[in-house]
C-alpha cells in the first residue's frame, strides 16, 4: 500500500487487508513518509520521502527485472513497451533510489523480495500517490509494477485505488469534470454528437448554448485551480473571468493554496453553496454574496451509487426530507425549469431517479454500464445475502450467475458485470475481459523497434472466434448492437490488446522522477528537473519549470504533507458538526517531530505558525510525535473556521457553527500541480515554521 | 447459559474510535462519557498498538463488591449491570474497577456525582425490557432484540467481539493460529476462568 | 514409530512455521510480553496492589460504622441509666464563659456539622434508605453542607485554640474518665476546657478540615485513582471517629449535664459547676 492511510481513510476496507495478512499470510509493505496507524500494522513499513515515489516504484521495477523475477510469458504475450520501459528503469539502481527517496537499498530489494516471492499481489494507493506535480507518473509506475509481476487481470491481483467515499467512482464515471462528457467520451464533435442522441436534443441547440464552438471541445478549469479564473494571478485562457461559482456537496476547504481561493470568493458576484450543512465555504465569503441552499443528505434521497470496485448498488430513501431542505434532484429541476429547458432537459426523464439511471445506461457504452438498469440494480440490493462474499457471484436465487452489484463493464441487459478487469480465463459473456485496444494496432518507438499493440497469439478469452490479439470493433462506443454482436462471437467489443508500459501520448513516455516544485533537495533539481511550464493547461498558465527554484529549501526548510484523521470526513462540514466526533477530535495540529520541536523551542500542545512560500500562514496546535521524520510536517486538512490566526465563526449562520472549528490546512499548502490532471500538489510542499 | 464477553484482538485494532461513536450515538449518551475508549500505546513508533475497552464485565466484579447499596447486580448471562434508579453515585465502584469502566455524569444540585452510568453490553437495564424508561436511563437494549452490542457489531476490522465466552474464544483461536501471534488484553484479569 | 513421524513432521513444519512467522511478525523491535506489561501499566495503573486492597477496604468497612454507632450509642444510652444527668444548683454566681463570637461560631458550626453527620450517616447507610433520589439529594447536602462547615470550622478553631492547647493533667482526666463514671460530683483535672472536650475540638476543626479537603477531592474526582482512594479512606476513619465524639458532645451538652445547653446559649456558666468541672480555670477566674 503506497500512499494511502487507509487504517484512517478506509477503516472498513481495512478488514479485507487485515483478513489476507492473517489467513493467506500475505505480507502487508505500507510505503508512506508517516508512520501511520496503517503502517503501525505493516509487515515492513518503508519511510520514504514525499514526492519519490515514482523514484521508489521504478527502483522496484528495475530490481526485479535486474533479479529475472518477472512475468516473462505475461509480458511477452500481454505487454507492449517493455524494452523501452526497461530502459528507463535501468537508472534506477538501489543506489540510486536510496539518494533520491531516502530508502535504504537493502530494504528495497527486501520490498522487491516480498513482491516477488508473494504473487498475486495487489497495490493499493491514494492520494499520497496522485497528489504531486508528476501524480499521473506515479500511478502509471504502481500499473508497470503490477504488469511486469503479471499481476494484472488475476484474483488478488490488479490495482486497487481506494475514493475518497461511497460515490467518488460514480461520480467520476459520469465526469463530473471539466474534460469529458460522461462515460469518459472527451470534448469531441463525435461524443458531443453521441449524447445529443441520447439525450434527446439537437446538436445546433447545444452548440448555441456556448460562448462559441471553440468552448464545446475546449477543457474547462479544475476544481484545484478555478479560483484563477476569477482572481487572474496565473493568466487564464478564457474570453471572461469567471463570475459566479456553485459549490454543490463541495468542500473548498481541500483546495490548495485555500487563502488565493478566498480573494476569489470576495471578488466573485455570487457564490451559491449546496449542502445540507453551512460549510467552511460560507464562512469563508466575506462580501455580501453567498446563497445557502439547503440540501438533503444521502439519506433522505434515492439512486444508485458506485463504489471503487465498479458496483452499483441501490441506496433507498430512509426518511423524508428535513425541514425546508429539498433533495438535490429537486434543486436541480428547479434551476432547470427557472432556466427555461426543463422540455430538453426532461426529455427521457419522466420519473426520477430511475428515468436518470436509465439514461446513463443508454449513453455510457464506453464503460459498459448499459447493463445498469434501475430494477436490475434494486434487484441486486435486494438480495445481496444471495451473493458469495469471495467470488461475489450468486449462487441461485433471483441474480444466479451475476456478480454483485454488476461491476462494469455489464455489457448487455444479461450480461453479469465484470468482477476483475482484463481477466482472460473467463469468456467475455461470463465477465472476462483483455486488455482495451486503444491506440492502434502497431506503434514504431523512437529507436526505430515496431511493435504490435494487440495480444499474442493462442491469447484470448475462452469462447472468442480469434484466438489472439483483434482490434476494437468499429463503432462499438456509439452503438449497442455492435457490442451485442462483439459479445455473442465471444470477443471484447474494444479488442484484444496489449497493455502500454510506453505511452507515447504523455509528457514522459516512462515514467520517469522529477523533483517537487519545492523541493528539499535543491541539488537533485538539476538532474531531476520539472517540465517546462505549460500556458494553456486547463484554461490556466501553469507554472512548472519557473516555479522550480532551487533557493527557495533555505527559506523553507520544512516538508509539509496533509491527510486524513479518522474522525473527520473530507472539508469536515458534516463531522465537526457532529458532538461526538467534535468530542474525539476538537481541535486542528501539526504533527512535529521531536527533534524540530526541540530545535524549535515547540512544546507539545503550543501553539506555532506554519507558513507557506505564497504567502499562506496558520496557527496550530504542534502534536509532537515520532509518527513524521525529521524533515516533515503533517497537517490534517479536515478544519475550517479559522483563517490565518482569526475565527470565522461570527460568519456561520446563527446556531450552525461547528463543534470543532480550526485552521484550514490548505492555507499553506503550496503551489504545484499535475501535468496532465492538473492535481494540486498537497503532498510534497515547503513549509516554514515559527513559535507562536 | 451462554456467558457474555467482550475480546479486543489488538492486531487487528486500529483506533479507529468507531466503536466508541457507535456506542454513544446509539444509547445517546451525553458528551464527556465513555462508556467505551480507545487506548493507543506507542503511538507513531514502530510496535503501536491499540485496543478498545469498556466495562468487562468480570465475573467476580469488584465493582458489585463495593457498591454499598447493591445497585450492581450480575445477569445470569454475566451480564454486569446498575440500576440507575436506586445508585447514590458514591464513586466506590470507579475506585475499585481496574478498567475504569463507571463514568459520573454530572448535573446535580452543587455539580455532583449522578447515578453511575457504564457499558450495559446493549442489554439495557432493570427497567422493563423496551419501556421509554430503559432507553432513557441506559439506552438500547440488542441484547433482548437478538443483536450483538453496537460497539462489536460497528467493529471495522471485526477486532472488537462480543458474545458468549466460548465461541469468541474459538474465534480468537482460530485467528491465532492461523497468523502465528495473538494479543487480547485483560481477557485474563477480568475472567478468571 | 509414532514418534518417529511426529519427529519428523516436526522437523519439516517447524522450519515452515518460523519462515512464516517472520513474515508475519508484527513490525518493529517490541515483544508481545512488553506490550502487554506496557497496556498493563498504562490501563491498570497500580490496581493490582491498590485495587484488591481497596476492595477489601470496603466490604470489611461497610460494617464499622454500624457498630460504632450501635456501641456509642448502646454505652451512652447505659450510662444515662446507671448515673443519670449530672444538675447543678443554680444558685451560685455565674462565670462569664462564652463570648458572643465564640457562640455564634459553635452554633454555626454545629448546625452544619449535624446536618454533616446525618447525610453522611444516610449515605452510608443508603441501603436502608432504599437510595436513589432521596440520598442523593442527601449526598448533595453533604456537599453544600460542607461547605457551610469550612469557614466556621476556621472561625471557631481561631476563636478558642488559645484555651485548646493539651495539658499535662489532660491525662489524668482520662485516667478518671473526666469523673463520669462516679455519681457523686467530685473535682476533675481540667482547665477551662477539659481533656474531652480539647478532642473534640481539634477534631471537629482541624480534623474537620481534612475532611473538607478529602471529600472536596472526592467530589471533584478528577485526581488518579490511587489518590482518590487515599483520600476516602482518610474520609471514612475520621468520619468513624467523628461520628463517635459527636454523639458523645450530643449526649454530654443535651442530656448528661443539665444546663449545658442554656450556658452555651447565655454566654454563663453556674460557678459550682466551673469549680467542678474546670477547676484549674475556675481557680484562675477566682483570682482575678
Amino acid at each position: 500500500m503506497i500512499g494511502s492511510n487507509a487504517a484512517e481513510a478506509h477503516p472498513v476496507a481495512l478488514q479485507h487487508i487485515l483478513y489476507a495478512k492473517e489467513v493467506n499470510g500475505a505480507p502487508l509493505i505500507v510505503v508512506d513518509p508517516r508512520f501511520t496507524k496503517l503502517a503501525a500494522k505493516a509487515t515492513e513499513y518503508v519511510r520514504i520521502r514525499p514526492g519519490t515515489d515514482t523514484a521508489f516504484l521504478m527502483g522496484l521495477i528495475n530490481y526485479i527485472i535486474e533479479n529475472d523475477w518477472h512475468d516473462k510469458e505475461f509480458i511477452r504475450t500481454r505487454v507492449a513497451g517493455f524494452e523501452e520501459m526497461r530502459k528507463v528503469a535501468a537508472h534506477y539502481t538501489p543506489e540510486v533510489v536510496e539518494d533520491i527517496t531516502g530508502v535504504p537499498k537493502e530494504q528495497l530489494a527486501r520490498v522487491a523480495k516480498l513482491l516477488a516471492t508473494h504473487r498475486p499481489g495487489t497495490v493499493i494507493w491514494c492520494m499520497g500517490i496522485t497528489q504531486h506535480h508528476i501524480g499521473s507518473s506515479n500511478t502509471r509506475a504502481c500499473c508497470i509494477l503490477q504488469l511486469v509481476l503479471g499481476n494484472m487481470g488475476v484474483s488478488g491481483g490488479g490495482t486497487n485505488i481506494f475514493r475518497g467515499h461511497d460515490n467518488v467512482q460514480g461520480a467520476t464515471d459520469v465526469c463530473v469534470l471539466s474534460h469529458s462528457l460522461p462515460a469518459y467520451y472527451g470534448l469531441k464533435e463525435g461524443s458531443w454528437k453521441h449524447w445529443c442522441k441520447v439525450w434527446g436534443v439537437a446538436f445546433e441547440w447545444i452548440k448555441s448554448r456556448f460562448h462559441s464552438k471553440e468552448y464545446m471541445h475546449k477543457k474547462g478549469f479544475t476544481l484545484a485551480r478555478w479560483y484563477e479564473g476569477v482572481i487572474q494571478e496565473d493568466k487564464i485562457n478564457q474570453y471572461t473571468p469567471i463570475r459566479a461559482v456553485v459549490f454543490w456537496g463541495c468542500a473548498s476547504n481541500s483546495q490548495s493554496q485555500y487563502h488565493k481561493l478566498k480573494k476569489a470568493l470576495d471578488k466573485l458576484d455570487l457564490v451559491v453553496i449546496i449542502d445540507p450543512f453551512p460549510t467552511t465555504t460560507a464562512a469563508m465569503c466575506e462580501k455580501d454574496n453567498v446563497y445557502l441552499l439547503p440540501s438533503t443528505s444521502q439519506y433522505e434521497t434515492e439512486g444508485s451509487v458506485t463504489s471503487s470496485s465498479r458496483q452499483a448498488q441501490w441506496r433507498y430513501k430512509v426518511v423524508d426530507p428535513l425541514y425546508e431542505s429539498k433533495t438535490d434532484y429537486e434543486i436541480m429541476e428547479e434551476f432547470v425549469k427557472r432556466f427555461g429547458f426543463a422540455d430538453k432537459f426532461y426529455k427521457n426523464i419522466k420519473k426520477v431517479p430511475e428515468d436518470v439511471t436509465r439514461e446513463i445506461a443508454r449513453g455510457a457504452l464506453t464503460i459498459g454500464l448499459c447493463g445498469w438498469l434501475p430494477e436490475r440494480i434494486k434487484k441486486h440490493t435486494d438480495n445481496w445475502h444471495t451473493f458469495d462474499i469471495d467470488t461475489l457471484q450468486a449462487k441461485g436465487g433471483p441474480c444466479d450467475g451475476e456478480y454483485y452489484g454488476l461491476p462494469w463493464p455489464c455489457w448487455t441487459e444479461t450480461h453479469p458485470g465484470t468482477p476483475i478487469l482484463y481477466d482472460i480465463s473467463k469468456p467475455v459473456a461470463k465477465g472476462g475481459l483483455p486488455f482495451r485496444a486503444r491506440f492502434g494496432t502497431e506503434f514504431t518507438y523512437p529507436d526505430g523497434r515496431k511493435e504490435n499493440l494487440l495480444a499474442a497469439p493462442g491469447v484470448a478469452n475462452p469462447g472468442s472466434e480469434v484466438r489472439g490479439g483483434y482490434p476494437e470493433f468499429p463503432g462499438w462506443k456509439t452503438d449497442i448492437n455492435v457490442i451485442k454482436k462483439a459479445i455473442k462471437r465471444g470477443m471484447a467489443p474494444f479488442g484484444n490488446a496489449r497493455a502500454r508500459c510506453y505511452c507515447w501520448n504523455f509528457p514522459d513516455p516512462v515514467p520517469v522522477h522529477r523533483e517537487p516544485l519545492h523541493s528539499p533537495r535543491p541539488e537533485l533539481i538539476q538532474k531531476y528537473p520539472t517540465y517546462p511550464d505549460k500556458p494553456d493547461h486547463y484554461r490556466v498558465y501553469t507554472r512548472f519549470a519557473s516555479e522550480q527554484k532551487p533557493e527557495l529549501a533555505r527559506e523553507f526548510p520544512l516538508v509539509l504533507i496533509t491527510g486524513r484523521m479518522v474522525e473527520h470526513m473530507g472539508g469536515g462540514a458534516e463531522t465537526r458538526s457532529n458532538k461526538y466526533l467534535a468530542e474525539l477530535a476538537p481541535e486542528m495540529y501539526a504533527e512535529i517531530n521531536v527533534k524540530v520541536a526541540n530545535d524549535y523551542g515547540i512544546r507539545d500542545g503550543e501553539y506555532f505558525w506554519i507558513e507557506s512560500p505564497e504567502g499562506g500562514r496558520i496557527k496550530v496546535k504542534a502534536k509532537v510525535t515520532d509518527r513524521v521524520d525529521e524533515r516533515t510536517i503533517f497537517l490534517p486538512f479536515h478544519f475550517g473556521g479559522y483563517f490565518m490566526g482569526k475565527s470565522l465563526a461570527a460568519n456561520y449562520p446563527e446556531g450552525h457553527v461547528p463543534y470543532a472549528l480550526g485552521e484550514p490546512a490548505n492555507i499553506v499548502t503550496n503551489y504545484g500541480y499535475d501535468i496532465i490532471t492538473q492535481i494540486q500538489a498537497t503532498k510534497e510542499g515547503l513549509c516554514r515554521i515559527k513559535k507562536a | 447459559m451462554a456467558r457474555m464477553k467482550f475480546l479486543c484482538d489488538m492486531e487487528r485494532c486500529i483506533a479507529c474510535h468507531g466503536c466508541v461513536v457507535a456506542c454513544k450515538e446509539g444509547h445517546q449518551l451525553p458528551v464527556g462519557i465513555n462508556r467505551r475508549r480507545v487506548i493507543i500505546i506507542n503511538e507513531g513508533k514502530p510496535g503501536e498498538k491499540s485496543i478498545s475497552i469498556a466495562c468487562m464485565h468480570c465475573s467476580d466484579a469488584p465493582c458489585i463488591a463495593v457498591c454499598p447499596i447493591g445497585a450492581l447486580y450480575q445477569r445470569e448471562d454475566g451480564i454486569v449491570l446498575v440500576n440507575k434508579e436506586v445508585c447514590i453515585g458514591c464513586g466506590y465502584c470507579f475506585m475499585a474497577c481496574p478498567f475504569g469502566a463507571p463514568q459520573f455524569p454530572r448535573g446535580n444540585a452543587f455539580g455532583a456525582r449522578g447515578a453511575m452510568d457504564k457499558c450495559t453490553f446493549c442489554a439495557g437495564g432493570p427497567a422493563p425490557t423496551f419501556s421509554e424508561k430503559e432507553r432513557r436511563l441506559y439506552g438500547q437494549n440488542r441484547i433482548a432484540e437478538g443483536k450483538v452490542p453496537l460497539c462489536a457489531g460497528m467493529c471495522s476490522t471485526k477486532a472488537l467481539l462480543a458474545g458468549d465466552g466460548a465461541v469468541i474464544a474459538d474465534i480468537f483461536r482460530e485467528r491465532v493460529a492461523r497468523r502465528g501471534s495473538g494479543q487480547a488484553w485483560g481477557w485474563a484479569k477480568a475472567y478468571k476462568e | 514409530m509414532v514418534k518417529k513421524i511426529l519427529t519428523l513432521l516436526m522437523l519439516v513444519l517447524l522450519p515452515a512455521k518460523t519462515i512464516g512467522a517472520e513474515i508475519l511478525r508484527p513490525y518493529g523491535p517490541v515483544s508481545p510480553v512488553e506490550t502487554l506489561r506496557k497496556l498493563n501499566h498504562l490501563l491498570l495503573g497500580n490496581w493490582p496492589d491498590e485495587g484488591r486492597e481497596f476492595i477489601s477496604f470496603i466490604v470489611a468497612f461497610k460494617n464499622y460504622y454500624f457498630y460504632v454507632l450501635i456501641g456509642v450509642l448502646g454505652v451512652l444510652f447505659l450510662h444515662y441509666l446507671i448515673f443519670g444527668p449530672r444538675r447543678f444548683e443554680h444558685r451560685g454566681e455565674r462565670i462569664f464563659y462564652y463570648g458572643l463570637f465564640t457562640r455564634l461560631v459553635h452554633w454555626g458550626a454545629a448546625l452544619s456539622m449535624t446536618l454533616l453527620v446525618f447525610s453522611g450517616l444516610a449515605t452510608l447507610f443508603a441501603k436502608i434508605l432504599g437510595g436513589g433520589s432521596l440520598v442523593m439529594s442527601l449526598r448533595s447536602l453533604h456537599v453544600g453542607a460542607a461547605f457551610a462547615f469550612a469557614p466556621f470550622a476556621i472561625l471557631l478553631f481561631l476563636a478558642l485554640v488559645k484555651d485548646m492547647v493539651p495539658a499535662f493533667y489532660d491525662l489524668k482526666w482520662f485516667l478518671v474518665m473526666g469523673g463520669y463514671l462516679s455519681r457523686q460530683p467530685r473535682p476533675v483535672p481540667a482547665g477551662k476546657f477539659n481533656a474531652g472536650q480539647k478532642m473534640w475540638f481539634w477534631l471537629g476543626t482541624a480534623g474537620g478540615l481534612v475532611m473538607f479537603y478529602t471529600g472536596y477531592k472526592l467530589y471533584q474526582f478528577t485526581a488518579p485513582v490511587s489518590f482518590l482512594r487515599e483520600m476516602l479512606k482518610i474520609h471514612l476513619y475520621l468520619g468513624l471517629a467523628v461520628l463517635a465524639l459527636y454523639f458523645i458532645h450530643l449526649y454530654m451538652s443535651l442530656v448528661a449535664i443539665k444546663g449545658a445547653l442554656k450556658s452555651m446559649l447565655s454566654g454563663y456558666k453556674d460557678s459550682e459547676e466551673v469549680a467542678l468541672m474546670h477547676p484549674k480555670y475556675y481557680e484562675k477566674v477566682s483570682k482575678d
